[in-house]
């Protein structure tokens, strides 16, 4: 299975693609209107409002929670 | 193409990874690496050619834990499901792991800084799933008006301490033996 490269998602279906693209290696959640990618600070943004609004964490700790996850993932790679 | 040597250390390293999980849910993560290694089957030393401290060795092996029930719970869920088999699925993905996820939950706050904010993450699978759902029923007005956070650490706070005081409340897997009591009264106190 494919996992997005940008927030780690598995993608299974076709509408878990940007776009309903299984060409596609980042996820629907990962695209901007236009079916590009967003990039590294308005992923990491929108990461950390979802922390916070779904978990209810302080701020700087979701921010660190979000770096430790964008690290691990091929789309940020050269960001760490 | 990976080399034979490349295959190798692959398998080493997951050998490892599969040995520190049986270890650590069995005696918590207080185990010593030798512990570890014995259940490997390597020598101690290997462990540390893979991987270089004991806090890089929890930080993967949470990383790989993650993954599996990322992976896990997305097959389980699907595009429209209902509240009830989200929490189904969540509870059964646990069931698969639940010593181990009682070691971690009890554990967290010894473990290395960076292996919080894996845990932090593991969680992060969740709230999205939930918060799909959530929203579609909020949609619906079929949800209290409660912030999303209280619904989801809710949630998250009523299986954590029935799996941290297992032994109040059942005898063999807490999660099996309560899922549905669990999964109901959670429901209806978030319905309207
Ligand atoms: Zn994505």
């Amino acid at each position: 299975m494919k996992t997005c490269i940008a927030c780690g998602m598995p993608m299974k279906k076709e509408s878990d693609f940007a776009m309903g693209d299984t060409s596609k290696e980042y996820c629907v959640y990962c695209a901007k209107e236009d079916g590009s990618m967003q990039s590294f600070e308005e992923k990491k943004q929108s990461l950390i409002n979802f922390t916070i609004k779904t978990q209810g964490l302080e701020e700087t700790v979701a921010e660190k929670a979000v770096e430790a996850m964008m690290r691990q993932l091929p789309a940020w790679k050269t960001r760490f | 193409m990976k080399t034979k040597r490349q295959i190798q250390k692959e398998a080493t390293r997951k050998l490892i990874l599969d040995a520190a999980y049986q270890v650590y849910a069995n005696e918590g993560f207080s185990a010593t690496t030798n512990q570890i290694a014995k259940a490997a089957n390597v020598s101690h030393g290997t462990i540390f050619v893979h991987f270089p401290t004991v806090d890089n060795l929890i930080i993967c092996l949470l990383e790989r834990f993650g993954s599996e029930i990322n992976e896990h719970l997305h097959l389980l869920s699907e595009k429209d499901e209902s509240l009830e088999t989200f929490l189904a699925a969540h509870i059964n993905v646990l069931i698969c792991y639940e010593d181990f996820y009682k070691r971690l939950i009890s554990e967290i706050n010894s473990l290395p800084q960076e292996a919080k904010y894996v845990f932090i993450n593991i969680q992060s699978v969740v709230s999205l799933h939930l918060n799909q759902v959530i929203e579609r029923d909020k949609e619906q007005k079929v949800v209290k008006e409660i912030p999303m956070h209280i619904i989801f650490n809710s949630w998250l706070g009523l299986i954590h301490y029935y799996l941290t005081n297992n032994y109040l409340f059942a005898a063999g897997s807490v999660l099996t033996d309560h899922k549905d009591e669990l999964i109901l009264n959670y429901i209806k106190l978030i319905r309207k």
